[in-house]
């Protein structure tokens, strides 16, 4: 019995040396987290990592271009289209993009896929608002997107002011544009 | 990766109907499990699909009070659509919650009871790793091995498939635990499937690229050792008592 009991506590100490050990050389650096230097991270109430990206179609958008032209709120879109909840949403995005004109800009974030895919996916969908490019991840990894989808609303002044993670209603996006508008 | 699956001019997520059949063989798992261990089937599956209700509309209920502005005006949408807006940790404790106090009102032992749940239990979390894989969530990291899978154009871990196979170890270790040759007393097999999934999960879960992180450390990893440091602990504390569980 003695033994026994040795054997069991040897165990668990070891699964839990083991375990630690594993936990330890599974955590992911700084660098992991964060490639690309010089960013805020979209934390509410920082300002918004910048970025220059291309659409599908060759336009060229800089989120901090934005602010600077008399300041537009920005509603930035992380998707792809193998993500069912984003598919969900996506008429939304491009109805509140017909809706409110130049008051708001709608940016869809698209993640690691080809500019020929989201082409496809954008003119089977009826989807005209601007779709960027990210196959490199830069942006993606730029704003720690940790789940698809995920939606930064970003106020005229270039300050995160809600990050949304999760398929959002027509009526949620629209009452977040009100209050990004109103601001 | 399937998110749809298009049946002419049908398109069908994936995901919820690999949970649904979870849900179902679950269920059936528990039934067949009570028998198996000599009990009472009925009030077994009772207790699981108490659970599942539960949680179910548990999960729902949560995300909408944690939601409450985006519902004051919108009361419909607590009720529809139904393919989004779950809160799983509120869900899991909702659904825990009433097992217990389902399985205290019809005198249910504990012990019994989980090994009677355990491979539903673990048939749920399979099917969970499935409809990730097919959905695209929880995808793994970058990889040049071999038995990588190309996701977005590039070849990761299918970290959701190694997720399902330790659950598929841990069925095994169920089913060996409830053997008549190796069974021993009740509580058993549940913790011996409980610390081959977490010690499985403790493994995979290195691998996933999108995991919810704590000063860079996975807290599903965390969250694994622990529970398989909870069930060796309660393993061992059985043999230190001579063998009660």
């Amino acid at each position: 019995m003695k033994r026994e009991r040795l054997e069991w506590l040897a165990l668990i100490v070891l699964v839990a040396l083991l375990g630690g050990g594993w936990i330890v050389l599974s955590r992911e650096t700084e660098a992991d987290n964060q490639p690309i230097a010089l960013t805020t991270a979209p934390y509410v109430g920082a300002l918004a990592p910048d970025f220059t990206a291309q659409t599908h179609d060759g336009a060229n958008f800089t989120l901090s271009d934005f602010n600077a032209n008399g300041g537009t709120p920005v509603v930035l879109n992380f998707w792809a289209t193998w993500c069912p909840p984003c598919r969900v949403e996506m008429p939304h995005f491009e109805a509140a993009a017909q809706l409110y004109g130049d008051d708001v800009a709608v940016l869809g974030v698209n993640q690691a896929e080809s500019g020929a895919t989201i082409a496809a996916y954008a003119r089977n969908h009826g989807l005209s608002y601007p779709l960027l490019v990210d196959e490199e991840m830069t942006i993606n990894h730029l704003y720690g997107i940790l789940n698809l989808p995920t939606t930064v609303f970003i106020d005229a002044n270039g300050i995160v002011r809600e990050v949304l993670v999760g398929t959002m209603s027509r009526a949620v996006l629209e009452e977040r544009i009100e209050k990004l508008v109103g601001q | 990766m399937l998110p749809f699956l298009n049946l002419g001019p049908l398109a069908l997520p994936t995901g919820p109907l690999v949970y649904l059949l979870g849900v179902w063989l679950a269920l059936f798992a528990v039934d067949r499990a009570a028998r198996r261990l000599g009990l009472d089937a009925e009030r077994h599956y009772a207790l699981a699909t108490t659970a599942v209700l539960a949680g179910f509309v548990g999960a729902r209920l949560v995300f909408v009070l944690l939601h409450w502005p985006s519902y004051d005006d919108n009361l419909l949408g607590i009720v529809w659509p139904l393919t989004t807006g779950y809160n799983a940790a509120g869900g899991a404790l909702i659904g825990a919650a009433a097992a217990f106090f389902y399985g205290r009102w019809r005198r249910l032992s504990l012990w019994p009871a989980l090994d009677a749940l355990a491979p539903g239990l673990l048939l749920f979390l399979i099917a969970v790793s499935l409809a990730d894989f097919l959905g695209g969530a929880g995808y793994g990291s970058l990889t040049s091995m071999p038995w990588g899978i190309t996701v977005f154009g590039v070849r990761r871990h299918a970290v959701q498939l190694y997720e399902a196979l330790a659950g598929v170890a841990a069925l095994g270790v169920w089913w060996a635990a409830t053997s008549p040759r190796l069974r021993g007393a009740a509580g058993r097999p549940f913790l011996w499937a409980a610390a081959v999934y977490a010690g499985g999960r403790l493994l995979v879960d290195a691998w996933r690229e999108n995991a919810a992180l704590v000063n860079g450390f996975h807290v599903m990893q965390v969250v694994a050792l622990g529970v398989l440091l909870l069930a060796l602990g309660l393993l061992a504390r059985a043999v230190w008592r001579g063998g009660a569980t």
